[in-house]
């Protein structure tokens, strides 16, 4: 599907791999709708790309249906739709500062894995009143992003993965409700990441020591890209249904 | 990386996913060796993008060394290097037509698997000689291509599907093995595309398939097969993963 001309929603859309994700969608022509739970920098963000800042928590159910309802009534229902909100907590399931508390686990799983869906089931049933755009009936596209930990499980993040392996898990059924809508489903696993969340969850000396893991490039993902592969995805119509490490061959063992 | 000037050797280059690439390549300002068994074919396409045809079966190593020199000797080695050669047999295990011919096996790994390996490291031999081409310290890039029938398995596969695990299974330690001479290795794992090999399949099978993608439900085109592989040059994070790309499909028991 070409990104000129279409309106496009990425949520945590105004750090990390979410304001890559809003400024080459916008270099490429899209009308960005910036949702964050940070409305000042999602203004800010907006105001650079000439978008619009919604502000969101997708933990929300409210929240997030009024934020579709501002980018449908000023840009138009998006065809575009890219999921990075996103937190972490770093927290074993036992040891000895107690358990794990169940509060914590549960909020992640809501912004990271529950938000995610709400986003996508709203948004999706907003697309289906769109006309086709292309001869192949194609309607929009989700860019959900999940992340090596879904897959490698490092220690002392059970919240973290158990939500992004769900981003994962869900991907082929989602795909597979919304192809006769034309709508397609793919999910980016990022490996490490220069972005304010990979950083204050391992401090400058874990991320430091976290990038010595990483195969080639032996060095921190940059945002772009992520927002090069994101806008590939949405490009390319025949990626469909599928998960794609972007991850400079890290896989993660014991040692972190 | 910056893939504008750079050489490219493509085996399999004459017809099918091999010269989509060459095409999307050559239009990105990519220098394509085509290496294939088909030399009249090869030139059709070189002729086409401006590009170079070497007649190489790679079950031959001293086939693809002579080649290999070749390019490097008109225009420099390698940095981009696409495993598309590939022949299918569609025999079951055993049955009422006999037990699967042995040689038929072997003469497909032969090709797929064994030939992706010998051109694989013979090129990157050769990258490795060569200095790095941005800060990152990246050499080069090895492109290999699997198919969805590695992980799905259909029925009257067994030869494929065993070959083209093969390349997946070689994808991350060939990546960990090159990776500190800043070469990266990817895997495309196409589902049905419209290709010569393609239709060596029988008629009511793909009656059958096609049906089966759920979006979009049609055959891939190989310059959307090419688009991937020029994303993959071009975005240095994607390395050590296979990549599906086949509109979400599965591929069930029924095709049979």
């Amino acid at each position: 599907m070409e990104i000129r001309g279409q309106t496009a929603i990425v949520t945590g859309g105004a750090s990390g791999l979410g304001a890559a994700t809003v400024r080459r969608l916008a270099a490429l022509g899209a009308r960005v709708a910036v949702l964050d739970i940070n409305e000042n920098l999602a203004a800010q963000i907006a105001e650079e790309v000439d978008g619009i800042a919604v502000p969101v928590d997708v933990a929300s159910d409210l929240s997030v249906a009024s934020a579709l309802e501002t980018v449908r009534s000023r840009l138009g229902v998006a065809r575009v739709v890219v999921n990075a909100a996103g937190t972490g907590i770093g927290r074993k399931i036992a040891s000895s500062k107690g358990p794990h508390p169940l509060e914590s686990f549960r909020r992640v799983v809501d912004i990271n894995l529950t938000g995610t869906f709400d986003v996508c089931r709203l948004a999706a049933n907003e697309m289906l009143s769109l006309d086709p755009v292309t001869d192949d009936g194609e309607r929009g596209v989700f860019v959900n992003v999940a992340s090596i930990f879904g897959f490698d499980g490092p220690v002392g993040n059970t919240a973290y993965a158990a939500s992004k392996a769900g981003v994962i898990g869900m991907t082929l059924p989602m795909a597979r409700d919304l192809a006769p809508y034309g709508i397609r489903v793919v999910t980016i696993c990022p490996g490490v990441f220069d972005t304010p969340l990979a950083r204050a969850e391992t401090g400058d000396a874990g991320f430091q020591r976290i990038l010595e893991l990483v195969p080639f490039p032996h060095r921190a993902g940059k945002p772009d890209e992520f927002a090069q592969l994101a806008c590939h995805i949405v490009e390319n119509s025949m990626l469909n249904g599928e998960v794609i490490r972007l991850d400079a061959a890290m896989r993660m063992g014991l040692m972190i | 990386m910056n893939i504008r000037g750079l050489v490219a050797l493509i085996t399999g280059g004459a017809s099918g996913l091999g010269a989509g690439a060459a095409r999307a390549l050559a239009a990105a300002g990519v220098r394509c060796a085509l290496l294939d068994r088909n030399l009249e074919l090869a030139r059709e396409v070189a002729a086409e993008i401006d590009g170079l045809a070497l007649a190489c079966d790679v079950v031959d190593t001293a086939a693809i060394e002579a080649a290999l020199a070749t390019v490097i000797a008109e225009w420099g080695a390698p940095r981009i290097v696409l495993n598309a050669a590939g022949i299918d047999v569609a025999i079951r295990t055993a049955g009422s037509k006999g037990a699967h011919p042995l040689e038929a096996f072997e003469r497909v790994i032969g090709v797929n698997l064994t030939g992706t390996f010998n051109v694989a490291r013979l090129t990157a031999q050769a990258m490795i000689g060569e200095a790095p081409l941005n800060t990152d310290g990246e050499r080069g890039v090895i492109i290999n291509i699997a198919s969805v029938v590695a992980e799905d398995g259909p029925v009257g596969q067994v030869a494929y599907a065993a070959s083209k695990a093969g390349v997946q299974g070689m994808t991350l330690p060939m990546a960990r093995d090159l990776a500190p001479f800043g070469i990266r290795v990817v895997t495309v794992a196409p589902g049905m595309f419209e290709t010569p090999l393609a239709s060596g399949i029988p008629q009511e099978w793909i009656d059958a398939i096609i049906p089966t993608v759920p979006f979009p439900q049609r055959w891939g085109k190989p310059r959307e097969f090419g688009a991937l592989v020029r994303q993959i040059c071009e975005n240095p994070m994607l390395n050590g993963e296979m990549i599906r790309i086949d509109g979400a499909i599965r591929m069930g028991i029924a095709r049979s």
